[in-house]
């Protein structure tokens, strides 16, 4: 999983270093090297994970990719905009313990939906229909169980996780059509 | 100047959101997710408030540098390192790359690259002891001249 990451991170980066290299910005190229390095000790020498391995529960999973319909309906069909939906429907599902405070199981439910959340946010381009949102939102559900104890408390894993479930959805997409 | 703007931007984001999530204790996905929609609102209804430039990209970059705001401080968050991550955040979203536009969770992603890199970043400050000593001079240096 933190291989997947690292993964999705190396080639977020070097597109952007290829693409630079086309236009000739050598600053942007030299900073982007610069980022591969210090991302490189952040991973070598932080401790960003749990020793023990868990795994998150299916009934929590599932809330994944209805945040992303949601999100996904509200950005396309209602013409709202992936931002206005994201923050819409995420404070929304952050209100959703308030209806038992007691509970643990709602509790997990808005970090869910707010995953969900980031697939619904992509446009209609990438995701051409409510089936593939679907789809991605459940593989990147699938990412999110099996990373319940990998990269606690840092920001952005939530959408990097979104991030994986789309483009493998995409890929899959490509090479059938 | 739209650097300047997109890094002041990712700084605002990234601060209010741990501020909001931390000190207020409203949890990251709330404090995210209001203050998106705040912004995002704002300039859906203003739409001519700045050019269309700005416009389009203020509330992606603000939304983006909210989910760097989510940092547990646990998992090292702090004011400076929020604003170093926004920065580069800013610096990594004017010049991302096209091919992942329109891709859910990119924004994430870059926000993700961004925090670890200046969590990276605090590493090799604190490992290399000429560049801590340098950091504890300049420091002595700023409080002796507030005296």
């Amino acid at each position: 999983m933190v291989l997947t990451v690292l993964l999705i991170q190396i080639a977020f980066l070097t597109t952007i270093v290829k693409e630079e290299y086309e236009t000739g910005n050598f600053v942007a190229i030299l900073s982007m090297l610069l980022l591969i390095l210090t991302l490189f000790f952040g991973y070598r020498y932080i401790d960003l994970h749990h020793t023990k391995y868990e795994y998150e529960k299916i009934s929590v999973i599932v809330w994944v990719p209805v945040g992303a319909v949601i999100c996904y309906l509200s950005n396309v069909y209602g013409g709202l905009g992936s931002v206005l939906s994201a923050g819409i429907t995420g404070t929304v599902a952050s209100f959703v313990p308030q209806i038992n405070k007691e509970s643990p199981y709602l509790e997990k439910l808005p970090a869910a939906i707010y995953c969900g959340v980031f697939v619904g946010m992509s446009s209609s381009e990438i995701i051409p229909s409510i089936g593939f949102v679907t789809a991605a939102g459940l593989v990147a559900g699938v990412f999110l169980l099996l990373s319940k104890n990998l990269f606690l408390g840092v920001g952005g894993k939530l959408g990097t996780v979104a991030f994986g479930g789309v483009i493998i959805v995409s890929l899959i997409y490509g090479l059938a059509t | 100047m739209n650097y300047l703007i997109f890094i002041i931007t990712g700084i605002l984001g990234a601060w209010l959101t741990f501020f909001l999530s931390e000190r207020l204790k409203q949890g990251p996905v709330r404090s995210s997710a209001i203050l998106s929609l705040i912004v995002s609102l704002f300039f859906y209804c203003f739409p001519d408030l700045c050019n269309a430039y700005l416009t389009k990209n203020i509330p992606f970059v603000f939304i983006g540098s909210t989910f760097i705001g989510m940092v547990s401080p646990l998992s090292r968050g702090n004011y400076i390192r929020l604003a170093v991550a926004a920065s580069l955040f800013g610096i990594i979203y004017v010049n991302k790359a096209h091919f992942f536009e329109g891709y859910g969770g990119a924004l994430g992603a870059l926000a993700f690259i961004a925090l670890l890199s200046s969590m990276g970043f605090s590493v090799i400050i604190s490992r290399s002891p000429r560049l801590k000593k340098g950091i504890v001079k300049a420091r002595k240096k700023v409080s002796r001249q507030k005296k």
